[in-house]
């Protein structure tokens, strides 16, 4: 079947529509699809994520000066090969290779998520922290003083808690 | 005959009760990817180190001991049958029944939590639940995670999160996925476009049986795609923003297909695959789910009365090889599976229709 825009091309886009009850069907070329648009099929979410498909580096061009994990022996070419990594250390072994990686992976290379309850409790009140100055800045900005005042008290408590772990240690 | 007894007891909890939006969601899962600190990952752990990791896990019962009752099992000690009954039932992955030396598995009675150990990495723990829950199964895979980590230190960096095997599991370590039946929009010739739509938000979309298996009866499953840079919590939300997105979909293409001139087109095509699965005597799988999944579609939509939603979780699971080897008690040739496998459909379509 050709396009029925260009009538040149294969048609391999094929678009079933449903407006009020009727059904109407067109078939595009990858092309003419692109420049038609519209086939989103009601899914209006905020691509929230697009940061994923900006620069798509090629890893592995860099020079390494390491050449194997001296925690497991995991080589950096075993590394390539399996795409896996031998043990904690190598994150930082072979990060010059990685860290490209995880941004073309990921789109980020920070994490911000979980952090263990027990072995890392300090970086877990830090980042509560860090959270609610963001909260707390919002909070300001639609002059919601209330909830400010709130957030400004839980802060200092945790704050205080902070203080209260490094003098510990 | 055979049925009954011997088929429900193969069944996980995921797989008897419905759940929320259980017409088009059929399961969600969250896993967790864990490392413990300072051992090597089990891809290069020597036998000593694997060992170690395995020893520790066998007390995780104790420790999981507020959730439910556990069973702990060393791999190397499940046959090969049993094992391959766990892949079908999604409870392990099919890496995890090879090379079995060293590799356990901590299962909760009801099969909604379970625990590979050393599979990838040293620990994958796993929530599955029936329907669209997303956010419940998150909550309980983190708790299950701050009981294990209070015990036992994680491979953890400030920067870079939970340390794992495979980069691409880095940061949260998470994988959250909702497995969705969409017949009417594949009925529809909708369902690339909408899949598609699904992978510029950073999802991926996979066949029944994960990465690398093949899409049977139009049933996938949808999860997230990065790990890192993002919380728990957003990667959730994205995911139940868009599965809901998707429900609204099919419920639409749904709607149109029960509709006065469509009607007759549909009660026929399911009414067909009805007639076919109550009377073939030799069936494939993939053919059987495709079929089960017009039945599905055709008791969602009212067309087939008085038979049980279940039809379809639970055969898509009982009519895999494993299975249908489980309930014969032996080995068999695909033609014999081919029969056995059309005349447990038979005898559950006339079970439940009763």
């Amino acid at each position: 079947m050709l396009c029925e825009r260009c009538e040149q091309e294969v048609a391999s886009v094929h678009v079933t529509k449903i407006i009020n009850n009727q059904k109407t069907e067109a078939h595009f070329c990858q092309k003419c699809a692109k420049e038609v648009g519209g086939f989103g099929f009601g899914i209006e979410i905020p691509n929230i994520f697009s940061s994923f498909f900006e620069q798509p580096k090629i890893w592995g061009t860099t020079a390494h000066k390491v050449s194997s994990c001296p925690t497991c022996n995991l080589s950096v070419d075993d590394f390539r090969r399996i795409n896996q990594l031998g043990c904690s250390d190598c994150y930082q072994t072979f990060r010059t290779d990685i860290h490209p990686l995880l941004r073309r992976l990921h789109g980020a290379s920070r994490h911000v998520g979980k952090v263990p309850l027990k072995s890392h409790a300090k970086t877990r009140i830090e980042r509560q922290v860090q959270q609610l100055r963001d909260q707390l800045q919002q909070a300001i900005d639609v002059e919601n003083y209330e909830e400010a005042a709130r957030l400004r008290d839980e802060i200092r408590a945790l704050e205080s808690r902070l203080q209260n772990m490094e003098v510990d240690e | 005959m055979f049925l009954g007894d011997t088929l429900d007891k193969n069944l996980s909890s995921w797989m008897k009760k419905e759940g929320p939006e259980g017409d088009i969601v059929l399961g969600t899962r969250v896993r967790l990817a864990r490392n413990f600190a300072k051992i090597p990952f089990p891809g290069v752990a020597n036998k000593e180190q694997a060992k170690k990791v395995l020893d520790n896990c066998t007390k995780l019962d104790e420790v999981l001991s507020g959730l439910g009752k556990f069973t702990f099992y060393k791999m190397a000690e499940v046959d090969s049958l049993e094992r391959q009954l766990l892949v079908e039932k999604h409870l392990i992955s099919p890496a995890h029944t090879e090379a079995t030396a060293y590799k356990g598995l901590l299962l909760s009675e009801s099969e909604d939590i379970s625990i590979m150990i050393n599979e990838e990495d040293h620990l994958r723990i796993q929530v599955l639940y029936p329907g669209f829950q997303i956010e419940e199964a998150w909550r309980l895979a983190d708790r299950i995670d701050d009981l294990i980590e209070a015990k036992q230190e994680y491979a953890f960096d400030n920067a870079l999160g939970y340390l794992t095997s495979c980069p691409t599991n880095v940061g949260t370590g998470m994988r959250a996925s909702v497995m969705v039946h969409l017949p009417a929009l594949a009925k529809l010739n909708q369902l690339s476009q909408v899949l598609n739509s699904v992978t510029q938000f950073g999802l991926v979309v996979r066949g029944l049986y994960g990465e690398g298996s093949e899409s049977y009866g139009n049933i996938f499953q949808i999860s997230n795609q990065v790990s890192l840079g993002h919380t728990e919590e957003d990667i959730v939300e994205l995911l139940a923003k868009i599965t809901a997105q998707i429900i609204a979909s099919e419920r639409q293409a749904r709607q149109f297909l029960i509709q006065s001139e469509q009607r007759l087109a549909s009660e026929d095509s399911v009414c067909r695959s009805y007639g076919i699965l109550a009377h073939a005597r030799k069936i494939g799988t993939k053919e059987a789910m495709e079929l089960l999944s017009n039945v599905r579609l055709g008791i969602d939509l009212g067309i087939l009365k008085n038979l049980d939603k279940k039809i379809l979780k639970e055969l898509m699971v009982c009519i895999r090889a494993a299975h249908l080897q489980k309930i014969m008690g032996q080995s068999l040739p695909p033609e014999e599976r081919d029969r056995l496998r059309a005349s447990l459909i038979r005898e559950r379509l006339q079970s439940a229709s009763a």
